[in-house]
């Protein structure tokens, strides 16, 4: 990260603390709430999330594991899929134990790397609290278990996980800021949250952290579980705006949701007044920002994030410094750039490829 | 003497229990719609500027059309004794396919359509062939075709929601409004009529009846069973299809999972329903009116701002209540004739 963006991010962070006392729409708070989200406007620049090391040489004879929570997912199994390939350019083993959501596969598939001895096994899901158990085993027979991509900095996994944690945080923060600054400090946000996802916790305290200072703004959350979202998402959704004609906001805090908020809002004739601002740059949802009936989507990579996650359990397998932050980027796409995700966009599209040569660099491949 | 008294009571008696027969009767039949206005009148004094407003009725009636349909799909082998229990499937796979077609192929909104449609027609086929044919239990089939199905839908769609369907399906669906509501409750509400029109004024439906009741009577009294079944399945598939298509047009979109979720809603609101209006048998209107009860309710407890747990204890509990309240009334009859 260049010094002038890091001086921008900090002026927002204390100008938002500020914020807290004075209220948030003073013309200056929008100000430096404004050029926090400009900067995740800008197009992602790599920034190396630890010392370079020779990855080739420190995993020539080390395997690995991949669970995901479901190989079906687009997410989770294009994540583990993109992990398998990087390993194989490196040069080491990293096995995608197909799974399609089911714990007893979860289980199965830990307990393979368990009796095969493997170096590490990694489960890719929303919820890794579900398998301590296994994870106690799998630390017992000496293969280290990590939740990647489960939590922000401000949700610890359960002992014996270890993390790559994602800066959910700052995903929240990013969805409220956007609704502020649209509205000029008045926003009425309904928040849409699924508390039985573990990373929805630092998703709803980035929500919390940019509109506690908010004195005319109103923040309902709304909590439908993962579940639920088919059955009860679109009616929810339809008897909050009815039952607050002003809110002027809705806050999926994950973009999947959006295939039932969409509606929810046409059926309720509220598009008009109603804006929608999301979180995880999924290729159908930026079709919606395309279209026009989502008016933000902030987008992770599922490229840049397999990278983050194959460097950051990397250095745990070499015993080198863990990361704490895999720096990856949170990219917003409104109408101004959505285009640049492909017509119809694709995943791990319109990120620019910075991080393709700077984790090569980094691993001591160029 | 005696035995004169005796016949004289019991002669007095009789229109007496039968009047009771028949109000309790009545009761039973319409007990659904009474407890729905129950509800709207109990949410009505608690939320009147919100839930008494005719944006929240139009968006109850327009947003519960998929449901509704898939419910219908669900009665019909229901009615006919056999369980389809691959119908939320279908409906993904159906709207998975639009999808597919449309937005990945190219194809205009109206072929993507026919072929989901006829899709739905080759799975009942398929369902009816291994049922009938190999005379296994219709839930172990269906269960497998099922299974089949969300491969299928998994594969075809790379696993990934599709968005980008053709906004003139979602104009079709939740856009254009009759009287302020949405044109796909009128879809569902069609559907109903020609089920209850097919279900109580023509042979076939009488005939489904009485496979479902009986199947070796009707065999004996001439009803070709195998074909009624058959009839049925595909029946079935066919709604359930339609159910996709609107699934596809209320969001414009497709995901390969999250239609399975609507399994459970369509038998609750299938066996509520069988509790109304022709009480003790699976019938289209009592089905509608289970759906938009229990979305009533729902929508009430939203607007109240209450957690969503408390839907599931609604959901479930109006399920229970409502199917022993209808056995007591059962009960009871049987004790008066």
């Amino acid at each position: 990260m260049k010094l002038t963006t890091k001086l921008m991010v900090a002026s927002s962070i204390v100008a938002l603390g500020w914020s807290g006392a004075a209220g948030v729409s003073s013309a200056q708070n929008l100000e430096a709430i404004g050029a926090h989200v400009a900067e995740h406007q800008q197009l992602p620049m790599f920034d190396p999330p630890g010392a370079p090391f020779d990855a080739a040489a420190c995993m020539a004879d080390k395997k690995l594991m991949v669970v995901p929570f479901s190989s079906a997912v687009e997410f989770t199994g294009g994540v583990a899929n993109r992990m398998t390939e990087l390993a194989e350019e490196i040069g080491f083993q990293y096995v995608h134990y197909q799974t399609q959501g089911q714990p007893s596969q979860w289980i199965q598939g830990i307990n393979q790397a368990i009796t095969q001895k493997f170096d590490l096994v990694d489960v890719l899901m929303s919820d890794p609290r579900v398998l301590v158990p296994q994870a106690v085993q799998a630390d017992a027979a000496g293969v280290k278990v990590v939740a990647a991509h489960a939590a922000g900095f401000d949700t610890a996994a359960p002992e014996p996980f270890l993390q790559v944690s994602i800066d959910y945080t700052q995903a929240g923060q990013l969805l409220a800021e956007w609704a502020l600054l649209k509205t000029e400090g008045k926003a009425n946000i309904l928040a849409i949250t699924a508390e039985d996802s573990f990373s929805a916790n630092s998703l709803v305290n980035g929500i919390k952290a940019a509109t506690d200072g908010c004195a005319d703004c109103k923040v309902t959350y709304l909590n439908v579980p993962v579940t639920d979202w088919a059955t009860r998402m679109q009616s929810s959704v339809q008897s909050a705006l009815l039952r607050d004609p002003s809110i002027n906001y809705i806050l999926p805090i994950y973009d999947g949701m959006a295939q039932f908020v969409v509606p929810a809002v046409e059926l309720t004739q509220s598009a008009d007044r109603v804006k929608i601002a999301t979180f995880n740059g999924s290729p159908y949802a930026l079709q919606l920002v395309q279209e026009g009936r989502i008016e933000m989507d902030i987008g992770e990579s599922i490229d840049w994030v397999a990278h983050a996650i194959v460097d950051a359990e990397m250095r745990i397998v070499c015993g080198l410094e863990p990361i704490t932050d895999p720096k990856v980027p949170l990219y917003i796409f409104d109408a101004s750039n959505v285009e640049s995700a492909g017509n119809p966009p694709q995943i791990s599209t319109g990120y620019g490829d910075a991080y393709v040569a700077g984790y090569r660099k980094l691993w001591g491949l160029q | 003497m005696t035995s004169q008294t005796t016949t004289v009571s019991s002669g007095a008696e009789k229109p007496v229990h039968r009047g009771r027969h028949n109000a309790l009767v009545q009761l039973e039949r319409f007990a659904l719609i009474i407890a729905w206005l129950g509800i709207i009148v109990l949410f009505g004094a608690l939320a009147p500027d919100s839930f008494l407003s005719w944006a929240n009725f139009s968006s109850i009636f327009g947003s519960q059309a998929v449901l509704v349909i898939l419910t219908l799909g669900l009665i019909v082998p229901l009615t006919a004794g056999d369980i389809d229990m691959s119908l939320a499937q279908m409906l993904t796979l159906s709207s998975m396919l639009i999808a597919v077609l449309n937005v990945g192929h190219g194809w205009p909104i109206a072929a993507a359509i026919a072929v989901a449609i006829a899709v739905g027609v080759l799975v009942g086929l398929i369902n009816a062939f291994f049922t009938l044919y190999f005379r296994i239990h219709s839930l172990i089939v269906t269960l497998g075709t099922g299974t089949f199905l969300h491969g299928v839908t998994l594969w075809i769609s790379d696993a990934r929601t599709i968005g980008g369907i053709d906004w003139s399906l979602v104009n079709a669906v939740i856009i254009t409004r009759f009287l302020g509501i949405p044109l796909s409750f009128y879809y569902a509400l069609a559907l109903a009529v020609v089920l209850f029109y097919v279900f109580e004024f023509t042979s076939l439906g009488r005939k489904a009846l009485f496979v479902g009741r009986g199947r070796e009577v009707a065999r004996l009294s001439g009803i070709p069973v195998t074909r009624m079944r058959l009839s049925c399945f595909v029946t079935s598939g066919v709604f359930a299809a339609i159910a996709g298509v609107l699934y596809a047009g209320t969001s414009g979109s497709a995901d390969p999972n999250s239609g399975t979720q609507l399994m459970l809603p369509a038998f609750a609101a299938a066996y509520l329903g069988a509790t109304a209006i022709f009480p003790g048998r699976f019938n289209p209107f009592g089905s509608t009116i289970a759906v938009y009860l229990l979305v009533t309710g729902i929508t009430g407890l939203s607007i109240l701002g209450i957690d969503t747990y408390v839907q599931d204890l609604f959901y479930g509990g109006a399920l229970v209540v409502a199917v022993a309240l209808s056995q007591l009334v059962r009960g009871r009859e049987e004790s008066l004739t």
